[in-house]
């Protein structure tokens, strides 16, 4: 935040406007921060018109004709500006993805996004941000945005992670931990130690992604040569190591040791009704979902190819599988992950946001139980009020379709 | 000061239940917002202009007021559009907090303030002293003081307004 804004330090609490390295907008709500921005007297001028990332991954395909208009409303605004860095059907992804795997957000620079996962920029110690339309305009004609300096509160992961145990039962285990009761919120979260370190880019995106469900500023994780090998063929810009200063100034610090997390399970309605997932074994479901910003990645859909590999969905569950990007659609085309589910007995579904904010793409219906991959499990998040909604890992969603009921992965047989 | 009735979240308030999905995509207006804010939120508010029928002036919520995600500013420009003039709560989910700063709308932190309060209780929220009074029942509650910046924002008709004058009198290059 110093350095972004000019100054030798801050302090938290501090009002400041940082310079910002890229502003990211998408098909729902783009269109209204061009005109917001057109509003504004800067007679049309972009700050950088290579730092304006435009996605299209909550509207596509278009389900109804309205959606179809509106699309073709965004496409005209982007193609208006000549936006180099538009990902429309087609090259999409969802937004968080393609800015992480396109090298549009730096280690130590801030990136803003007009959709509240944009927190999962700090997977490579980026501080990723999301605002609404009025910050996205005023930023596309500055490059700034105001600030909040944040207080920062430390978990620090140590220990092994077991087998079948992801990033994601990390994640809802902090979030039992941790509740929506405040201790986290406008806090930004800073994950350190070994089982960091040892977490591939995937994992380090899943768990930066979900700190805003846990309601706090940003996660951040510091660059390791990790991030220098996932940024190196796609990084828009030089960048530098950045970490925490020795003599860093804490809010609170947490220690949580991964070796004693197994798969874990959200239950329907709250996200921090958090439990492990032995408590709800046997609970029968009808709906699967992988996919998201959250859980939409290649390592995600290794680990359920080598669950399902040989072995078929049971036939009272529908699962619906969607790659975050079509560079994860691509990768896991060639390496056979694909083959292997739809064989299963998968659905696959071209990149977008899909049923995750109850859009389209297999929303739930009323009575439905979804086991789902995602982020969100409040009532009436994928659709009908009257669905529950599981949130859970990849391999947990793998292992339970097959049985019709919500199995441990530990004790599947592969 | 600002006098009026409250009403009182009892549970988690979401954002994407004070405004429905079929109308995120709606332009960001207070007029047209306020028609359908709150539709998600409580069946008695589920019809056109159901919440703002009620004439509250102020909402009082506990924890994570219009959390759950959600960019959208039609929260905010809905609740303007209902005639709500303050949100108290215990805290606020950010990203609708910052989206309330930028349009000059007080979301006011004052803790457990909602375990002290029913709805339909006349309020008394004296903005200079950040003291809100219950007038019916005789309490009193105090508040987090508002940041200067929060209240240059809010006497300039909100962000986009401060940054447009900031631009036309060529001070921008000064933000800082």
């Amino acid at each position: 935040m110093a350095f972004n804004s000019g100054r030798d330090s801050v302090v938290p609490g501090q009002l400041v406007w940082v310079d910002v390295h890229t502003v990211m907008t998408m098909d729902y709500l783009g269109k209204q921060c061009f005109k917001a921005f057109e509003s504004l007297g800067t007679d049309k001028q972009l700050f950088d018109k290579e730092r304006v990332i435009c996605v299209s991954d909550h509207l596509v395909p278009p389900p109804t004709e309205q959606w179809a208009t509106m699309l073709n409303e965004w496409r005209a605004i982007v193609k208006s500006y000549d936006i180099p860095n538009f990902y429309d059907l087609g090259r999409q992804g969802i937004a968080h993805q393609v800015m992480v795997e396109q090298g549009h957000v730096l280690p130590g620079k801030v990136s803003i996004g007009t959709d509240s996962h944009a927190n999962t920029y700090g997977a490579v110690g980026a501080v990723g941000n999301a605002i609404g339309v009025t910050d996205a305009a005023i930023a596309m004609a500055t490059g700034k945005c105001w600030f909040r300096v944040p207080e920062t509160v430390k978990f620090y992961i140590k220990g092994t992670w077991q087998p079948w145990v992801m990033a994601k039962d990390l994640s809802l285990h902090i979030m039992g931990m941790m509740h929506w009761n405040g201790h986290l919120i406008y806090k930004s979260l800073e994950y350190c130690g070994p089982a960091i370190e040892a977490l591939d880019m995937a994992g380090r995106m899943t768990l930066c992604n979900m700190t805003v469900d846990l309601g706090a500023k940003n996660g951040i994780i510091a660059p390791d040569e990790k991030t220098a090998a996932y940024l190196q063929p796609a990084a828009k810009g030089q960048w530098d190591f950045i970490a925490s200063d020795d003599d860093a100034r804490y809010d609170a610090v947490y220690e949580v040791d991964v070796t004693n997390v197994g798969p874990t399970v959200s239950r329907p309605d709250k996200l921090d009704d958090v439990v492990p997932v032995e408590q709800v074994v046997g609970t029968k479901f009808n709906k699967a979902f992988v996919g998201t910003c959250t859980n939409g990645r290649t390592e995600d859909f290794a680990i359920m190819a080598a669950i399902l590999k040989d072995k078929q969905i049971h036939r009272d569950v529908n699962m619906i599988c969607i790659p975050a990007s079509t560079q994860v659609y691509l990768e896991c085309l060639q390496k056979g992950y694909i083959e292997t589910l739809v064989k299963a007995g998968a659905a696959f579904e071209t990149s977008s946001c899909g049923p995750c904010a109850g859009i389209h793409t297999g929303v739930a219906g009323d009575g439905d139980i979804v086991l789902s991959a995602g982020n969100r499990n409040m009532k009436g998040r994928m659709g009908s009020k009257k669905a529950q909604i599981y949130l859970t890992s990849p391999a947990v969603v793998a292992a339970s379709a097959v049985r019709g009921e919500i199995t441990d992965p530990r004790t599947f047989d592969v | 000061m600002i006098k009026g009735k409250a009403w009182v979240a009892k549970t988690y308030v979401m954002s994407f239940e004070m405004i429905i999905q079929q109308y995120w995509t709606s332009p960001i207006d207070p007029v047209e917002n306020a028609r359908w804010v709150m539709a998600g939120v409580d069946e008695a508010f589920n019809k056109e202009n159901g919440f703002k029928d009620f004439g509250y002036t102020f909402i009082v919520a506990g924890h994570n007021f219009a959390g759950g995600g959600k960019s959208i500013e039609h929260c905010i420009t809905g609740l303007m559009g209902a005639g709500i003039k303050a949100v108290f709560a215990t805290s606020f989910a950010r990203l609708q907090f910052r989206n309330a700063i930028n349009y000059g709308m007080p979301f006011i932190t004052a803790r457990d303030m909602n375990l002290g309060c029913d709805t339909g209780d006349e309020l008394e929220y004296d903005p200079e002293s950040g003291i809100i009074r219950n007038l019916t029942k005789a309490t009193q509650f105090e508040s987090v003081p508002v940041a200067p910046f929060v209240a240059e924002v809010a006497a300039e008709g909100g962000l986009m307004s401060f940054i447009r004058k900031k631009i036309a009198d060529g001070s921008i290059a000064d933000l800082h």
